[in-house]
């Protein structure tokens, strides 16, 4: 391009120079584009978090797989005091009793991954492929276990869960189930899909 | 090669890796063919820029068009709806409708300049005619993905458009009623239509349109690149057969259409960010308001690419043997699209450019470009007598133009060809001389049948959308007057109470009366059939009335009922006579009445009643100034963001147009 005998310097210069400045027009021009692909607010209001009355809740009863947060079921349990007793008595069986890997915001990773020891509140699928585990809430010999302390049965792949949706050894799944962020507003009304009253 | 290895394994193996390729497929021989040894006349001036630039409008309307049909819904329930969700909803929603809904009419603009290029220097004469027949069936196709892509929003305007044009095919004598009903797939412009356009809008037509484009420039770098003298500079070649007048299109040209392309976007984003609707031509204001198959707006221009083609179509009002004057227009409008198909048979000059015909020819360009500046205009107008008349000789001025130019260009004395190009461009005064015969063309003629009927004055009224005290006196006015009857269904509370600064809970105290969420939208629990029951008609959504009126419509109009007992709600209105919804605000007005007995409301003089309603009339003035200031913000409420983008965007262009402009300067200051 120099063979003409012009200011090569100058010419390259001022290549580099309009090139940079056209490549940051490019980047500018593509933000739009790249934003459009974000939930808009329909996606955001409609996956805004949601209200449960749990008073309705019986002990040793689940609400679900409704609400649904977000399109997923979610899973609410008032546990019964012999279910919670259960918990500590099962963890050798478990691949994460202690809750260590980063499925529950940190206010849930306790003992009983939960706000309030009795209410558990889960994203009701399995960490494996993502099918909807079954409910089996009650302490009984299940086919599956025949020491089963109650909790979750995923019909897909047979992956087990206790009654905080921690994972059972020898299961296809190797984490817990997630509790989603949650609080109480007031002592019945649960709210899911929000940590803290932010406003 | 050896220097390429010096500089590297990176630079060497990129090489190898095209030098690859090039074995297999050829992109280096295609390079130079196209680009570094495609020799272009070197005295291109302005109107060379214009195709280009049909180009880069081509890839803007490509990408903005398919990030729209990913948020867009093609049924004639949720279409409207839809483009109001990409506005409001979809994250940067609104640059992108506003990029396609510009570049629309940017297609059209560059596109008859980049054509009235190829009229005044002659481009589609031998060996150029087929690149010219190409062009036309671009401009073809171009027009029919504009029409079927103006249907796609659903508003009144696309709706009644559609309906207008569509209803052409049913003047065809014969078959013509049972096409119509098979083109539109059904009685009636329906959701039917509306999804079979837009699988040819974003699918069919731009196929073909892109298919186009690429034998128009395979045609056109096979003879080469006309100039403004018309002369061939491949006659001219030097000892290694290089045409002495051309220079290589990259880099000397790339270079310089850098420079158009940057001037083009600033004019381009000044319209997106400043001026989207462009004074109501890019958009039209009823397109504001959803498509009713049972009323017809007032008026129905067609979007003004159109009407210069559309005023042919109303010019034609004489049957003619036995068959409707429809259908002669429909001919008439067809055949003017049609006659510039033959354009490269019907000009017999020996010579090309406008600057070495003769006298006619010049004459003859000067009256063709005037007339079809007077039919645009006329197309955007309603029809009196006059400007029938007006219409109907600019036609035959259109056709004549055509139909005389074999004589007139083979009768007149043309100018003797320069050997060379010439760097010339036209002088000052010769284009001064020229523009100002132009504008005295199109100017007079239309003087002469009369400007546009005025309507009632509005009053003027100042917003600030900053204000955000005003806004919510506004937001709450309406709540309390308007809100039971006018829903706001396409704006959200939590947008508004965020943009109003309202906390979250007194927003959904006072405005969510149906229990909604904050993320909702502002629909009201009024449903249609109560309306139906009560009012005769649903009481219209508002979210748009600032956009499918004006601020000053709506200001003068909530001012101007008075009492009129004939009424069924005992109250009439100046702006909008024999309105169908009762003066809610009444209460805080007072009475007006019509002091001059005058025949129609439009004609009243209007007085305040000494002593009635709660408010002074300068307090209600101000009332009414912060429910229209709320209004003008729902109906776009990204208006501020867009203009202070706006400046960051044609700050950052004029940046740009400073490196391009030098660049340019520094490649071309030793060509002569």
């Amino acid at each position: 391009m120099s063979e003409d005998g012009t200011d090569s310097g100058r010419r390259r210069f001022l290549l580099g120079s309009t090139s940079v400045v056209g490549v940051a027009g490019v980047v500018g021009a593509v933000v739009p584009f790249v934003g459009s692909w974000n939930p808009s607010a329909k996606a955001r209001a409609a996956g805004a978090a949601v209200r449960v009355d749990i008073s309705r809740i019986e002990e040793g009863a689940i609400l679900g797989p409704i609400p649904a947060w977000r399109g997923r079921p979610i899973f609410v349990v008032r546990r019964t005091q012999e279910a919670l007793d259960a918990l500590a008595t099962i963890e050798d069986d478990l691949q994460d009793p202690a809750s260590t890997q980063p499925e529950q915001p940190e206010y849930a990773a306790n003992q009983y991954r939960s706000r309030r020891p009795e209410i558990l509140v889960l994203i009701g699928l399995c960490p494996h492929l993502f099918c909807s585990p079954t409910p089996r809430l009650a302490i009984r010999p299940e086919p599956f276990e025949p020491n089963w302390k109650g909790g979750f049965f995923c019909p897909c792949h047979g992956s087990k869960f206790d009654m905080a949706g921690r994972v059972y050894s020898g299961s296809p799944a190797s984490r817990n189930m997630q509790v989603p962020p949650h609080y109480y507003e007031t002592d019945n009304v649960l709210v899911i899909g929000e940590d803290e009253v932010s406003a | 090669m050896s220097d390429t290895k010096k500089q590297g394994v990176i630079v060497s193996s990129l090489v190898g890796l095209r030098d690859w390729v090039d074995d297999r497929l050829p992109i280096m021989a295609a390079w130079e063919r196209h680009m570094s040894k495609y020799y272009a006349p070197k005295n291109f001036n302005f109107w060379y820029f214009f195709g280009v630039l049909s180009l880069v409008v081509l890839v803007i309307q490509l990408v903005s068009g398919i990030f729209l049909t990913m948020h867009y819904t093609n049924s004639a329930e949720a279409a409207f709806a839809s483009v109001e969700y990409i506005m409001r909803d979809v994250e940067f929603g609104w640059i992108i409708r506003y990029i396609h809904s510009t570049g629309a009419s940017a297609f059209f603009i560059v596109v008859y300049l980049h054509m009235f290029r190829g009229l005044m220097y002659g481009s589609y004469k031998k060996p150029r005619e087929l690149i010219w027949v190409f062009g036309m069936a671009i401009f073809l196709i171009l027009m029919m993905e504009g029409f079927m892509g103006y249907v796609l929003p659903w508003g009144q305007m696309s709706y009644w458009g559609a309906n207008v044009i569509v209803s052409l095919v049913g003047a065809i004598p014969v078959i013509g009623e049972d096409l119509l009903v098979w083109v539109r797939g059904d009685y009636l412009i329906s959701g039917a239509t509306l999804n079979r356009f837009f699988a040819l809008h974003v699918v069919a037509m731009p196929i073909i349109l892109i298919a186009l484009v690429v034998l128009h420039l395979l045609a056109l770098h096979e003879v080469g690149s006309n100039n403004p003298d018309g002369i061939e500079i491949k006659k001219n070649k030097d000892e290694n057969g290089i045409p002495v007048d051309g220079i290589p299109f990259h880099p000397y040209y790339t270079v310089h259409d850098l420079v158009g392309i940057t001037i083009f976007f600033m004019v381009f984003c000044g319209i997106i960010f400043f001026a989207p609707e462009m004074g109501g031509y890019f958009l039209e204001p009823p397109n504001f308001q959803e498509a009713d198959p049972l009323v017809t707006p007032p008026h129905v221009p067609p979007v003004w690419y159109f009407t210069a083609f559309y005023s042919m179509l109303r010019a034609v009002t004489i049957p003619l043997f036995g068959i409707d004057a429809k259908f002669w227009g429909m001919v008439v409008m067809f055949g003017a699209i049609a006659i510039l198909f033959v354009l490269p048979w019907l000009d017999r000059s020996p010579v090309k450019s406008i600057r070495y015909k003769g006298w006619y020819s010049r004459i003859a360009l000067l009256i063709f470009t005037a007339s079809f500046l007077i039919l645009m205009y006329l197309g955007t107008l309603t029809v009196s007598p006059g400007r029938t008349i007006l219409a109907q000789i600019c036609t035959i001025i259109y056709f004549l133009y055509f139909f005389l130019m074999p004589w007139y260009t083979k009768k007149e004395q043309t100018f003797p060809e320069p050997t060379r190009v010439t760097g010339r461009w036209i002088s000052n005064k010769q284009l001064v001389i020229t523009l100002a015969l132009l504008a005295v063309l199109v100017v007079l003629p239309l003087r002469a049948v009369g400007a546009e009927h005025s309507d009632v004055p509005l009053d003027h009224v100042e917003l600030d959308l900053r204000d955000q005290a005003s806004l919510q006196r506004g937001l709450g006015t309406y709540m309390n007057y308007c809100f039971s009857c006018h829903s706001l269904k396409y704006a959200r509370f939590e947008r508004t109470a965020n943009d109003l600064g309202i906390p979250t809970e007194i927003m959904l105290q006072n405005t969510a009366f149906g229990g909604q969420a904050i993320g909702e939208l502002m629909d009201n629990a009024m449903r249609p059939e109560h309306a139906n029951a009560w009012f005769g008609k649903v009481p219209p959504d508002l979210t748009l009335v600032a956009r499918a009126r004006s601020p000053e419509w709506i200001y003068t109009y909530l001012r101007s009922f008075y009492t009129d007992e004939a009424r069924g709600w005992g109250v009439n209105n100046v702006v909008f006579p024999n309105v169908g919804m009762p003066n809610v605000l009444h209460k805080l007005q007072g009475d007006v009445v019509c002091t001059n007995n005058a025949s129609t409301p439009e004609e009243c003089h209007l007085a305040h009643v000494d002593g009635t309603g709660e408010l002074s009339p300068e307090e209600f003035d101000a009332v009414i100034h912060d429910l229209t200031n709320f209004l003008y913000y729902i109906a776009e409420p990204v208006r501020l963001k867009r203009q202070s983008i706006g400046v960051y965007v044609l700050g950052f262009l004029a940046i740009l147009l400073v490196f391009v402009t030098l660049l340019n300067r520094e490649y071309w200051r030793r060509i002569h």
